[in-house]
C-alpha cells in the first residue's frame, strides 16, 4: 500500500513540475529560513552553557538607584567585592575578576594595540577554557606571565612554540615583561568572555591597589556551593556590604548619592540582559523573536500555498479519489495516503531547505552578526528541532486538504460533479488574504525602516561631520603633549583648525537655577566650537583674552538652558556636583547631536577647567588630498607619542557605526521581505493558472459574446486584485502600529511618512498584477473556439 | 441477492427538489444478470449508486446478501464494497497516474492481498481479458476499448459476487462495446451476478432481464428469453 502512495506521490510530482516547483521552493525557502533562525535562537539561548559550572557561576551585579529614583544595572564591581564575599559567605566558594582593557604590546621591536583580559590566577580552573600548553591551576600564578589564545600564538610567534618567550605590556607608561605560559585554545563564538591574551589580575592588583567599593569597574564572577540559593547569598551579600559600609553608605546619603544593592545574576543569563551594563557580546532578546516571528511568517504564506494549491488542484485528483473509494479505500486510508503525501513533498523541501541554509549561512552570519558555523548542524537539539520542524510542517501543510479530499463523495467525482474552488471557496480567498497580509506588513515595515535609516543618516546633525577627523591620543593626562600636538597638527597644510576634547564622556550632575541638572561636560578649548562649526546663540566662546575663563566660565547649549528654566542665560552661575565655586554662564552653544539620534540631546556644559584631561582631537582637514593630510598627522603624531599606533576616525564614519544595528536590520527585513512576496507570489500564479483552467468556458462564452480583451484580463485579475487589496487594508493597522512600537526607541524620528502606506499598497497591487495579469491576459487572447472545444 | 423495498432518494438544491427514485422495490437473484434502462434522469445511475453502497437512500430497505445495510457506517460499507462488489463505468475511471498492472492491483492493496499473491492474481485476470501485453502501459496510452477491458479486469481481480456496470460501452464503437458485453456474459456465466444500466437495446439483449423505469420507478420488466 505504501508503496502505491508513494508511486503515485512521486508521478504527481513530476507530472506537476510547476506546482511541485511551486510547493518544494516555497517550502525550502520557509524551512531554510526558519532552520537558519533555529540555529541562531538556539545559539541565543543556550549562551555560555558549555560551562561546566554554568549552574553555579553568578556575575555579581550592582543595582545603583539615584535620589529621583532612577535606576541603572550594571554587571561590574569594584575590586574588592569578590574577595570581601567569598571570606564572608560561606557558600561562595570562589570568585574570578574579570576585567578587559585595550593595551599596546611590544614584541621583538613591535609595537601593537591588543584587546587583553586580566583575570585572577583560577580563571582556566573555574571557567571552560581549555588549555593546548600549561596547567589550568598554575598558568597564571606568576604576576609577570601571560596565556596565549591559540591565534594569537600562531598571528605572533608562527609556528615557534610561544612558551617561554617574553610579551612586553605598556602600563603606565612603561613596558613591563610578561612570559608566556600557556596556550589556550580559541574561546567559543557563543561565549561572553573571549579572549586573545590573558594577564593575571595579581598584577594590577599589586601596580594598582583600590580598597573602594563604589569603583565598579572589574566583572566578578562568584563559584556558588551546588544547591545554594543565590538569594539567601544575596541576602548576605548586602547585610555585609552595610556592615563593612556603614560610614560610607552613611555619607552617600548626605550627599544625595545613589544607593548600591548588590545581587546575584546566573551566569548563562547574562547574554540576553541588555539593560545591564558592561557586558560583552550582549544580546537583545527581542531579536530572537522577531527573527523567529519572521521565519514562522515565511514558512506560514509557504504552507498556505501548499493547502491552497492543494485543495485547487482537488479537481484533478477528484477522480481518483473516487475510484480507490469505489474499491474500497477508507477515508482514513486516503488521509493517510495525502498526508504521506505532504510528507514526502516535505521531504524534498526539506532537503531544499538544508541545501539553502549551508549555502545562506555565511550571508545570515553577516546579517545577524553571528559566527554560526554548519558544525553546529550535528548537535542532537538541532537535529531533534528540524525533525520536529519538518514533520509540524509536512502536518500543517498537508492535514486540512487531506482532509478534503478524502471527503470527496465518490459518486460526484466519478460522474465529474466535484466543483472544488480554484480561489473561489472562502477558506482559499482567506488564506491569500493572510498571505498577503503578512507580505504587505513586511513592505510596510521594509519602508518604515529604510524611511527611518534615511532620516538618521541625513538629518543636519547640528555640526558639520564631513572631513572631520578624531584622533585618540591616548596620554590623556599630559597637558604639554596635547598643546604641542596641537601646535604641531595646525601647521601642517591641509589642516584646517585643530580641537583637543576630553576623550570619552562624563555625565554628572549640577545644579542651576535652584534646579538638579543631570548634564554631560565636554572639556574643550576656545577652538572647540569653531572647528565642529557648531553656532553659538548668545554670548561669546571662551577666549584667550579672557583669562578667567578657565576656572570660572562655562559655556551651556540649549538644553541646559530649557532644563534650568533659564530666560537670559548669559551671566547666570552654575555650580557642579558638590563643589562649592559657581561657574558663570558666558555663552549659549545650539543644540547638536553628540550622541546619536536613538539619545535625546542631553544639556551640556562646555568646560575648559585646567584639572580636567585632553586626550583626542577634532581635526577639520581640507578636502583635497586627504591622504597626504592624514600621513602628515600620522608623522606628527608618531614623532611625538613614541610606540602608539595612530589612530583616527572619520567622524562622519563614527557617526554611520551607530547604526549598524539598523542597518542589519534594514537588511534582514529587507530580504524576509522580497522572501515572503516572492512565495506569496509564486503561489499567486499557481491559484490563477488553476482558476483560469477552471473559467476557460466562462472565458471562451463571454468571447463568444463580445467581451474584449481587457475585460477579461480585468474579469480574471479583479477577484485576486480584491483580495489583495482587503489584505493591505488589514495590515496597514498592524504595520503601523508596529513600526511606531519600533520607532519609539529613537529619540528623533522620521516625519511625514504617510507616503509608505500608498507605496506599499502599489508595490504590492503591481507584484500581484504581475503575476496574474500576465496569465489573464494570455487567456483572454486565446481563441474561443478551441476554449469551447476543450469543453 | 439485493432485495430493496419501498426506496426513496431526493436531491434538493435550494430551489428545487427532484425525486429520483420513487418508492421503487426490486429484486436481484444470485447469478441473474439484470439490464436497467430508462431515459435519462430516470433515476438508473442513482439506483446503481445506492446498489454499490456509494450512495445513501432516504428511505427504504436494501438487503445485500440476507444483511440489511441501509444504516451501514463509511467503514462497515466500504468494507462490504470490496469484498463483494465491483464496477465498470462508462468513462473508464482508471487512474491516470497509475500503470495497467497498478490499476487493476489496486482492489487487491485495500483488501490487504500480499504482493505475490497480488501479481498472480493481476496477470491472471489480465490474461483474461486479453491485455498482459500493455500492463505497463498508462491509461491515456490505452485505445477506449482497451482501456475499459482493464476497468473490466479490476472490477473482477477480487472476485466480486456483483458486478455493477454503467453504460460500460457508451464510449466505445459497436466492435470493443461487444467484446465487453462479451466479457460480462463469461463472468456471468461463471456466476457473477451482474446489474447494468444502458441505453442500448442492443447491450440489454446480453441480460436475463430488463428493467424499465421512469421518474424512479420501475414500470415494466422483460424477461429475456
Amino acid at each position: 500500500m505504501i508503496r502505491n502512495y508513494l508511486m503515485i506521490a512521486l508521478r504527481n510530482l513530476t507530472r506537476n513540475k510547476a506546482f511541485s516547483f511551486i510547493h518544494i521552493t516555497g517550502l525550502g525557502i520557509g524551512l531554510a529560513c526558519c532552520m537558519l533562525i533555529f540555529l541562531y535562537a538556539k545559539d541565543e539561548w543556550t549562551f555560555d552553557r558549555f560551562q561546566a559550572k554554568a549552574d553555579q557561576l553568578y556575575r555579581i551585579t550592582c543595582s545603583i538607584v539615584e535620589k529621583d529614583g532612577k535606576e541603572s544595572r550594571i554587571g561590574a564591581s569594584a575590586m574588592v567585592q569578590g574577595p570581601a564575599f567569598k571570606a564572608a559567605i560561606p557558600a561562595v566558594q570562589d570568585f574570578v575578576r574579570v576585567q578587559e582593557s585595550d593595551h599596546l604590546i611590544r614584541i621583538g621591536a613591535e609595537t601593537y594595540s591588543e584587546h587583553v583580559a586580566w583575570a585572577d590566577a583560577n580563571f582556566f580552573s573555574v571557567f571552560s577554557f581549555p588549555l593546548k600548553s600549561g596547567n589550568a591551576a598554575s598558568v597564571l600564578g606568576d604576576q609577570h606571565s601571560v596565556v596565549l589564545a591559540e591565534d594569537e600564538a600562531i598571528k605572533y610567534f608562527g609556528t615557534a612554540d610561544p612558551i617561554g618567550k617574553i610579551i612586553e605590556l605598556e602600563f603606565n607608561d612603561t613596558f613591563q615583561p610578561f612570559t608566556v605560559s600557556g596556550i589556550a585554545r580559541r574561546s567559543p563564538q557563543n561565549s561572553t568572555i573571549r579572549f586573545g591574551f590573558v594577564l593575571p589580575f595579581s598584577y594590577r592588583e599589586a601596580k594598582e591597589p583600590e580598597s573602594t567599593w563604589d569603583w565598579l569597574s572589574y566583572p566578578t564572577y562568584l563559584v556558588l556551593a551546588p544547591g545554594t540559593d543565590p538569594a539567601a547569598v544575596t541576602r548576605q551579600m548586602n547585610n555585609h556590604y552595610q556592615q563593612v559600609n556603614s560610614k560610607q553608605i552613611a555619607e552617600m546619603k548626605s550627599l544625595g548619592q545613589g544607593s548600591f544593592t548588590w545581587g546575584l545574576q546566573a551566569f548563562p543569563a547574562m547574554h540576553l540582559d541588555p539593560d545591564m551594563y558592561a557586558t560583552s557580546h550582549v544580546s537583545d532578546p527581542a531579536y530572537s523573536y522577531i527573527l523567529s516571528g519572521i521565519a514562522i511568517f515565511i514558512l506560514i504564506i509557504a504552507c498556505i500555498n501548499f493547502i491552497n494549491l492543494t485543495i485547487a488542484q482537488s479537481i484533478r485528483r477528484s477522480k481518483e479519489i473516487g475510484i480507490r473509494k469505489v474499491v474500497g479505500g477508507q477515508r482514513k486510508q486516503l488521509v493517510f495516503q495525502f498526508l504521506g503525501e505532504s510528507v514526502l513533498l516535505c521531504a524534498f523541501a526539506f532537503v531544499l531547505a538544508l541545501v539553502i541554509a549551508v549555502l545562506a549561512l555565511p550571508t545570515f552570519n553577516q546579517l545577524a552578526n553571528k559566527q554560526l558555523s554548519l558544525t553546529y548542524l550535528a548537535d542532537p537539539l538541532v537535529i531533534a528541532g528540524y525533525i520536529l520542524l519538518f514533520l509540524v510542517t509536512a502536518f500543517v501543510a498537508g492535514f486540512y486538504p487531506a482532509l478534503v479530499l478524502s471527503g470527496f463523495d465518490p459518486v460526484k467525482t466519478l460522474y465529474n460533479r466535484v466543483s472544488a474552488g480554484a480561489g473561489r471557496n472562502l477558506l482559499s480567498r482567506s488564506l491569500v488574504v493572510v498571505q498577503f497580509s503578512l507580505s504587505t506588513f513586511l513592505i510596510i515595515a521594509t519602508l518604515f525602516v529604510y524611511a527611518q535609516f534615511d532620516f538618521l543618516t541625513h538629518k543636519p546633525l547640528g555640526y558639520n561631520d564631513h572631513n572631520l577627523l578624531q584622533v585618540t591620543a591616548h596620554k590623556d593626562g599630559d597637558k604639554q603633549l596635547m598643546k604641542l600636538l596641537k601646535q604641531e597638527f595646525s601647521k601642517l597644510p591641509g589642516v584646517l583648525s585643530v580641537a583637543p576634547r576630553m576623550n570619552g564622556i562624563w555625565v554628572t550632575r549640577s545644579k542651576a537655577n535652584e534646579k538638579d541638572v543631570e548634564v554631560l561636560i565636554e572639556h574643550i578649548d576656545e577652538s572647540y566650537l569653531a572647528t565642529m562649526e557648531v553656532p553659538l546663540v548668545a554670548g561669546r566662546n571662551f577666549s584667550p583674552d579672557f583669562p578667567a575663563d578657565s576656572t570660572r566660565a562655562v559655556l551651556v547649549n540649549e538644553s541646559y538652558v530649557a532644563a534650568a528654566g533659564w530666560k537670559d542665560p548669559v551671566g547666570k552661575k552654575l555650580r557642579l556636583n558638590q563643589d562649592k565655586d559657581q561657574l558663570e554662564v558666558v555663552g549659549v552653544v545650539k543644540d547638536y547631536h553628540f550622541a546619536s539620534l536613538k539619545e535625546k540631546i542631553m544639556p551640556q556644559i562646555f568646560s575648559q577647567g585646567p584639572s580636567m584631561p585632553f586626550g583626542q582631537f577634532m581635526i577639520r582637514i581640507s578636502p583635497d588630498d586627504k591622504a597626504r593630510t592624514l600621513a602628515g598627522i600620522g608623522k606628527v603624531y608618531n614623532s611625538l607619542v613614541p610606540f602608539r599606533p595612530f589612530e583616527y576616525d572619520y567622524k562622519q564614519d563614527l557617526n554611520f557605526r551607530d547604526y549598524e544595528s539598523e542597518q542589519r536590520w534594514k537588511s534582514i527585513i529587507s530580504f524576509a521581505a522580497v522572501i515572503t512576496i516572492f512565495i506569496s507570489c509564486i503561489g499567486l500564479f499557481g491559484l490563477a493558472t488553476t482558476s483560469i483552467r477552471r473559467r476557460i468556458k466562462e472565458i471562451g462564452v463571454r468571447k463568444v459574446l463580445g467581451a474584449s480583451e481587457f475585460q477579461i484580463s480585468r474579469l480574471v485579475s479583479g477577484n485576486f486584485l480584491v483580495l489583495v487589496l482587503i489584505a493591505f487594508l488589514i495590515s496597514v493597522p498592524l504595520a503601523w502600529y508596529a513600526a511606531s512600537s519600533w520607532l519609539q526607541g529613537f529619540a528623533y524620528q522620521v516625519q511625514g511618512y504617510w507616503w509608505i502606506f500608498p507605496v506599499a499598497c502599489a508595490a504590492t497591487v503591481a507584484v500581484a498584477l504581475l503575476t496574474v495579469g500576465s496569465q489573464a491576459f494570455s487567456a483572454s487572447r486565446a481563441n474561443p473556439v478551441k476554449s469551447l472545444r476543450t469543453e | 441477492m439485493i432485495k430493496i423495498t419501498n426506496l426513496e432518494k431526493v436531491y434538493r438544491t435550494e430551489e428545487v427538489e427532484t425525486i429520483a427514485l420513487n418508492k421503487l422495490s426490486l429484486e436481484v437473484k444470485q447469478g441473474e444478470f439484470v439490464a436497467v434502462m430508462g431515459p435519462s434522469g430516470c433515476g438508473k445511475s442513482t439506483l446503481l449508486n445506492i446498489l454499490g453502497l456509494l450512495d445513501d437512500a432516504d428511505t427504504g430497505s436494501f438487503v445485500f446478501n440476507g444483511i440489511e445495510v441501509v444504516n451501514f457506517n463509511e467503514r462497515k460499507r466500504a468494507d462490504l464494497r470490496k469484498h463483494n462488489i465491483g464496477f465498470v463505468f462508462q468513462s473508464f475511471n482508471l487512474i491516470d497516474e497509475l500503470t495497467v498492472f497498478e490499476n487493476v492491483e489496486l482492489p487487491l492493496i485495500y483488501t490487504g492481498v500480499k504482493a505475490s499473491e497480488r501479481k498472480k492474481k493481476v496477470d491472471e485476470v489480465l490474461n483474461k481479458v486479453q491485455i498482459m501485453h500493455r500492463r505497463n502501459h498508462y491509461p491515456q496510452q490505452l485505445s477506449g476499448g482497451q482501456q475499459q477491458r482493464v476497468a473490466v479486469a479490476r472490477a473482477v481481480v477480487n472476485d466480486p459476487k456483483l458486478i455493477l456496470a454503467d453504460e460500460p460501452t457508451g464510449n466505445l464503437d459497436s466492435s470493443n462495446g461487444n467484446e465487453v458485453m462479451q466479457m460480462l456474459t463469461e463472468l456471468n456465466e461463471q456466476g457473477t451476478t451482474i446489474v447494468m444500466v444502458t441505453h442500448s437495446e442492443h447491450d440489454a439483449r446480453y441480460s436475463h432481464r430488463i428493467i424499465r423505469m421512469l421518474d424512479g420507478q420501475t414500470v415494466l420488466q422483460n424477461i429475456m428469453v
